[in-house]
This record gives C-alpha cells, structure tokens and sequence, in this order.
C-alpha cells in the first residue's frame, strides 16, 4: 500500500541509517579513534571520502558510529518515556479520581518548564554521559503518551461493549490487550517517532554543548563542535555531520506523516 | 407566463476519493415571477445541490457538469465568476437551515447585513447601517438597536433565522431560495417564519424557491411542487393534485409522514 | 471575561507552588558531584566552600524548611549570589532580560510577518504548486538543527561574504557611535541570529495557518458569504481569515517555553549576552544558585505566556468575550 510516499521515503532513511548503525563495526573503513597527525584536516580524498579531523581522525567511521550513538539514544530514551507514560497513564485512567488528579497536575507542572531548561538542569547535577542523556530525556517526555494513554483508556472505560464484557467476568488485562492497544497504538506510534526525532535532536545539541556523549565517543553531535573553531577551513566537518542530523530528523518526520495518513 | 426562472437538464457531481457520484441528474425546473415553489425531497435527494449549484455556490468538490439556469432571460452558466457575484445577494438570495452556525460568529449582526449593502448598491456605512434598522423592523425584531450590535451565538436560533431573512432580502431579490430554512426551529417559531416568508413575499414581490422534506408546510404556502428523488425531478404538478393523485412512490412516502405527523 | 480572568489567575498558585518544589527537589536531591549536599559533606572540598554553600542553602536545616526559605526568598527576587563572581543573580538576570527579550520579539514579529501571508496563501492554493512547494520546505525547517543552521548561515554569510558579523551583539568600538550609527550596529548583528531563531516557528505557524484557514473554509458562514456575492478575496481576507486567526493568536504565548529552550543555543553560538547565554554558563559553571533562578524563572515565564494566551483567545472570540 505504497501510495503513500511519506511512509516509503521514511521508512527508506531510517533503514539505511539502522543498516549503519547496526553493521558499523564491520562496514567502517577506519577505527574512528585511530589518531593520524600526518592528516589533519584533510578534504575529503579517497583514503578518506569525509576527510579528516583536527586529530586526523576519519570523519566517515566517526560519522558511521555517531549513527550508532544517535539512533540507540533516540530510539532509547523515546522507549523511556513511552514505557513511563504507559504506566503513569494507565494508573491515571483507570483509576481515575485522585490518582487521575494527581498525575495529570504533575504532568501539568512538569509542561511547565522549557525543556530544554529543565534538561541542562539536570544535566549539570548528574553527570553529562550517553546513558544519563538517554534518562534524562526519557524522565521529561513522558507526559505526552501518559495523556495519549489516559485518554483512550477513559474513552474506553465508558463505551458500552466493554462495560457488557465485564458485566461478563472479562478480566481488566484482556480488556486492555484486546482493546487498549490496537486503538491507541496509532497514536503512540506516530508520538514515538515523532519523539525518536526529537531525542535525536536534543542529543545532537546537547552534545554539541559539550553537555551530552562526551569525547572521544564520536556523536554527530559533538562532531560538530570542532566545526566551531575550523569554520571557514574544513567546510567537511561541518556539513556532514549536520547534513546526516537533518536527513534523520527528516525520515522519522516521513514516517509519522505516513503514519498519521494511515491512521486517518 | 412570466416565466423568472428557468433550469434546464442541471447535471451536478462530486468527485470523492477517486469515485465520482452523480449529485443531480438532469433536473427541470421552472418559476415564474411571484410564484412559491416547494422543491420537495429526502435528505440526500439532490435538492440542496439543486439550489447551490444555480449560482455555483459548490463545495470545491462538485462541479456542475451541464445544463442551463435562465434567470429572466440570462443563462447563469455561461457567467464567469465575477458577473454571478453581483448576481448572488442582488438577484438570488438565500435562507439555509442552521441559521447560527450559516452567520460568521466574529462579526455582529449590524455588520454582515450593512456587508452585502454596501456590496450591491454601494451605500455608505451609515446609510446603509440605519436601512439595516428598518430592515430588522420588516422582520418583526422589535429591538433593533439590541440585534444589530449582537453577535449569532447571543441570539435565539428563530431570531437568527430572522435577522437571515432580512440579510437576504436587504437588496431586493427577484429569487429568494430557502433551503429548509425551519426544519431546525421550534413548532412554534416555524409557524412564525413561515408567516413571516408569505406576509414579506406578498410585500415585496419576489420569487420563493422553498426546499423541504415536510409537505405540510408545502400545502400551505405552494403553488406547485417538485419532488425530488435520488437526484432527479420524479413528479411536478400543481400542490392539490400531488395531494389528490400522487403518482411516483416517493411521492406517497413523503405524503404519508405528512399524515402521520399530522397537519400544521 | 474579567471572572475568567481572575480565575485563571487563581488556578496558577497551585502550578507555581509545584513548579517551585519541583525545582527545589530536582537540584537539591539529584545525585552527583556537584549536588550541594555531596560538596557541603565532601572531606576534600575546603572548609571555607562548605561554609560558603552551607550558609548559602541553610543546609544544616532540613529540607522542608530549606525549601520555604528559598521560596520565601526567591517571591522577593532574591535569588542569592552567583558561585561564579558573587554578584547578586537578580541582577546578573535582570540586565539579561532586554537582550533576549528583544531578540525574541523580533523573531515572533517576522515569523508572524511572513508565515501568516505564506499560510494563506498555501491554503487558498490548496493541492497546487505553492502549497507543495512550502510544504516540503516546512517539513525541511523542522528538520533542521537550529545550532548546525547557525553554523552554516556564519559560514556563508560571514566568512565567506562577510555580509554580517560573526557574533556579539555590537562592534568593538561601538561607544564611539552616533545613536543612529549604534541603532545600525545593533540590528546588523541581529539579522542572522533573529533569522536563525525564527526557522522552526516559520515552519509551525504557516502550518497551522494553512489548516486553520482550510478549516474555516469549510464552514457553514462561508457559504452565506458567496451566497451574499461578496468576491472571492472578500471571503478570504474577511470572513475566513479572522475565524483562522483566532487559535494562531494564542501561538504567540505558547510559544515562550521553546523560543527560551532555542535561545539557549544561539545566544551562545552568537555571543549574544541573553538569559539564554546566562544559562548556559552557569551550566558549564555548576553555579547552583543561578541554575535554579533561571529555571524556575523558566517555567514562570512558561506559565505566564500560556495565561497570556489563553486570555487574548478569551478576548478575541467573541463567543467567549460576551458569553
């Protein structure tokens, strides 16, 4: 059902980024870490089709394992947020009253804060590390499933088919996995790829902070800090390594386009 | 034999999602001048699309694939859009049936009525404001300074429907259409509006074009009755003998839920 | 209208206050190096710094007390002293204020200025070239990074042109400059981070003006409006468009929390000496006190600008302004 382009092209980026990701070990030419003071700074050549860093460092294997780094973030931290936002949702719809009251105005508050504000935050306390990144980021985009959750699961509570089920003894649990799920899963769906973007986002800048996956770990990120101080000079380490951001970012958009098309 | 109005062999269709459905198929019609018409139907006959498609007021997927709308003597059809926007409002009015929800909630009364005054006999503001007045007057609004400077939604839906009757005839139309224009009001209001629409035509000598499911209220104001079905005209005639000798089947079904909701 | 007003007002106590103890608890009970509690009982700091932090956060009180004092502080503006230079913050923010918010003005007044007419005219050629066109240029805004989009925009228009100036916010010598000369000097530095600023809200609002305008479009007074034989222009810009622009009108005030998130980045990236910039450095800095001030400062200008707009939607409705 390939008329729908969004999906198609989406689906095509984030495919060949996870083949990346996945296989980087094995199709990068280079060690990213390995250290060539003979090449700094080189233009792209064919030795090194990305050129190389101020460390003489091959951009393309660093840009290769930055895939790594970026999509296990994103799709991690987005993983964290759906999976608190599933429970804190749940608890919130079904039992409703005081637990409702309570998680939503927690929720309300913590929309409150500019995010990123409240991610540098928390930041500057703990340490700045890739898997701090990853929870931090998790810990401030759950509000958006719980609501999702909530909401489908109130909507649900109240239709006239599940209250004849349980006048029949049909357990909560089957309840939820026949009905919760195949109908809000649309939604969650298109919440989640739209946050994998917005995590990759976060950790890129955070990154390129020097607050986020510190060095010599490569993140496309913190690739581009070095392109601060080289601008002008090695046009390379400042256009890949966004260039590869911007096309990420824009996939997981397609998808949730193409996602948004189906569900209707 | 004056004849007003004159249609002939209108085909409308609406193209959804790839389909194509034939909306009116071949409809004629006529009206001479001073006449009450009742255009009759169910919902979904056709008859609505009948009215706007006179001055190709469509919805943007429709589209009036043949025929001919005279109107004294001047073939609408073959109009571009500027030349039928001076027709619209000056020649052909309309009533529709949800009067709140038909006017723009952000303006006042006052406004939309002194709009299509200025637009056709190019008055000035305050001149047109104090014609809006005894326009109001003419409709049995008794506190014309209220109403004018009202918003839709703070008034009833008969006085709505009201204030829509005085927009439309404001610029003295040869035609005035009404489109179920109290199928949404009160019995008793309805009974008001109807007495209103006579008592005015008789005043101002225009042309009624009444579009309704209800052949009560064509009894009591037609001369003539077209009844529409599945986006053809299936029977014509003088209103008592449709009463006496209906002959399609879709003629006896709409007289006898006249008889069983019983008489006005 | 005014009870909604006062209403509204009453429902943000409750979110202050939680905004307040949330602060509080996430700098006071987050562990790491830096936390207050760590340092203050750390054998290897000096023994002056543990007094400094001791007395700065009472932190030989327990905690719910500690708390209502810095609240009762913080109401008053006084959000303590800097660990950096021990100036006091509310002034280090107060002088910080202008920049950002003039910044930020800027970028809202040409977003509005552009997107508003783009959206439009994408909905009015709804399917056609333009709308494709700003369609797929939407979805590439959003997709850019705005600190790689910086980079970039200095690449080019700096080093390679030299159109514009690389950072700051004025030249050098600019005390020597007439004030028009110095008016000139400033702007010259803001056109590249106002424009780089504006990016993603140009995407979102000519978006959502497009939908805004589709839908409006498609309501019943519209058909009222042709039938009237008002010209097609006429129906747009009159009756379409004021319907269209009511929800747009609340964007402005919901859009505080990410313009503040944004500045962060290119204050920094620009040298531009805003609260974002501020932050940013007192990040780096672990300087605890300002990190707190500003991030209750964030969510207090969060909560004011979605009271802001829910307000002018209030007024500007007249369904609700005259219930």
């Amino acid at each position: 059902m390939k008329n729908n382009p969004y999906m198609l092209w989406g689906l095509v980026i984030i495919a060949f980024f996870s083949c990346v990701a996945l296989l980087a070990p094995w199709i990068s030419p280079l060690d990213p870490s390995l250290i060539d003071g003979q090449n700094l700074l080189m233009p792209p050549s064919a030795r090194h089709w990305l050129g190389t860093d101020g460390l003489g460092r091959d951009l393309l294997s660093r840009m290769i394992f930055g895939a790594r780094i970026s999509l296990s973030v994103g799709i991690i931290a987005v993983g964290i947020s759906i999976f608190l936002g599933l429970i804190l949702g749940s608890l919130a719809g079904f039992y409703g009253k005081y637990v409702d009251a309570l998680v939503m105005r927690f929720a309300d508050i913590m929309l409150c804060f500019p995010t990123f504000f409240l991610i540098l935050a928390i930041i500057a306390i703990v340490e700045p590390s890739i898997y701090n990144i990853m929870i931090v980021i998790g810990l401030t985009s759950w509000m958006g499933p719980a609501r999702l959750i909530r909401a489908e699961i109130i909507s649900l509570k109240t239709r006239e088919f599940i209250q004849a089920e349980h006048a029949l003894g049909a357990s909560d649990a089957r309840i939820i996995i026949r009905h919760l799920i195949p109908n809000a899963i649309g939604p969650v769906l298109v919440n989640a790829t739209l946050g994998i973007a917005g995590a990759i986002l976060l950790e890129s800048s955070l990154s390129f902070l020097g607050l986020g996956v510190q060095p010599p770990i490569p993140s496309w990120g913190n690739i581009l800090i070095e392109s601060k101080s080289t601008l002008g000079i090695a046009w390379w380490i400042t256009i890949f390594p966004g260039l590869a951001i911007l096309v990420t970012i824009l996939g997981f958009n397609f998808i949730a386009e193409g996602l948004k098309k189906i569900i209707g | 034999m004056a004849n007003l109005l004159e249609v002939k062999n209108l085909r409308v269709d609406f193209h959804l999602e790839g389909r194509i459905i034939h909306a009116v198929e071949g409809v004629d019609l006529r009206l001479d001048k001073n006449e009450t018409v009742v255009l009759a139907g169910e919902s979904g006959s056709g008859k609505t699309i009948t009215a706007l498609a006179m001055t190709r007021i469509l919805p943007p997927n429709a589209k009036v694939v043949s025929g001919e709308v005279i109107l004294e003597g001047q073939n609408l059809m073959s109009l571009n859009e500027k030349q039928l926007s001076s027709i619209r409002g000056a020649k052909i009015a309309y009533v529709f049936q949800e009067p709140t929800s038909y006017l723009n909630p952000v303006y006042t009364i006052g406004e939309q009525i002194v709009e299509v005054m200025i637009q056709h006999q190019g008055l000035a503001r305050k001149e047109a404001g104090i014609k809006v007045y005894e326009l109001l007057r003419q409709v049995q609004i008794n506190d014309p300074d209220r109403v004018f400077g009202s918003y839709p939604h703070q008034l009833s839906g008969g006085m709505n429907q009201r204030v829509f009757i005085a927009m439309s005839l404001a610029c003295k139309p040869a035609l005035l259409i009404a489109d179920e224009p109290t199928t949404s009001l009160d019995v008793t209001i309805e009974a008001q509006i109807l007495k209103l629409l006579v008592e005015l035509k008789e005043k101002m000598n225009f042309s009624l074009l009444f579009i309704t499911h209800n052949l009560a209220i064509a009894k009591k104001i037609a001369g003539r009755i077209y009844v529409m079905y599945r986006g053809k005209v299936v029977e014509e005639g003088p209103t008592a003998r449709i009463f006496d000798k209906p002959e399609h089947f879709h003629t006896r079904e709409l007289i006898a839920a006249y008889e069983k909701i019983g008489k006005l | 209208m005014i009870k909604y007003i006062l209403k509204r007002l009453l429902g943000m106590i409750p979110v202050l206050i939680g905004v307040t103890i949330l602060s509080f608890a996430i700098i006071n009970l987050a562990p790491g190096k830096f936390s207050t509690l760590d340092q203050a009982m750390n054998p290897k700091v000096s023994p002056e710094y543990q007094m400094r932090l001791t007395k700065a956060f009472n932190l030989d009180k327990p905690l719910p007390v500690r708390y209502l004092l810095w609240l009762k502080n913080s109401v008053s503006f006084d959000f303590g002293r800097s660990f950096i230079d021990n100036r006091r913050i509310a002034d280090k923010i107060a002088e910080r204020i202008p920049v950002t918010l003039g910044i930020n003005i800027l970028s809202l007044l040409f977003v509005f200025l552009v997107a508003i007419p783009v959206g439009i005219k994408a909905a009015t050629q709804a399917g056609r070239a333009f709308d494709t066109v700003t369609t797929y240029f939407a979805f590439f805004l959003l997709a850019v990074p705005t600190f790689w989009l910086a980079l970039l925009m200095m690449q080019f228009f700096c080093i390679q042109l030299g159109w514009l100036p690389i950072s700051g916010i004025h030249s050098l010598d600019f005390e020597y400059f007439t004030p028009w000369h110095k008016i000139w000097d400033v702007s010259w530095h803001l056109i590249l981070p106002v424009f780089v600023s504006s990016v993603g809200g140009l995407a979102v609002i000519s978006r959502y003006m497009r939908s805004s305008i589709l839908e409006a479009l498609s309501q019943p007074y519209i058909y009222t409006a042709r039938a009237k034989g008002l010209p097609y222009r006429k129906v747009v810009y009159k009756h379409a468009l004021r319907n269209a622009l009511l929800p747009i009108v609340t964007l402005v005030g919901l859009s505080i929390p990410g313009l503040l998130g944004g500045s962060v980045i290119f204050e920094s990236i620009f040298a531009l000496p805003g609260l974002g910039q501020l932050f940013f450095q007192a990040v780096m800095s672990r300087d605890i006190p300002l990190i707190m001030a500003e991030v209750v400062l964030g969510a207090v200008l969060t909560i004011t600008g979605n009271l802001i707009a829910d307000i002018s939607y209030a007024y500007v409705d007249p369904r609700i302004r005259y219930k």
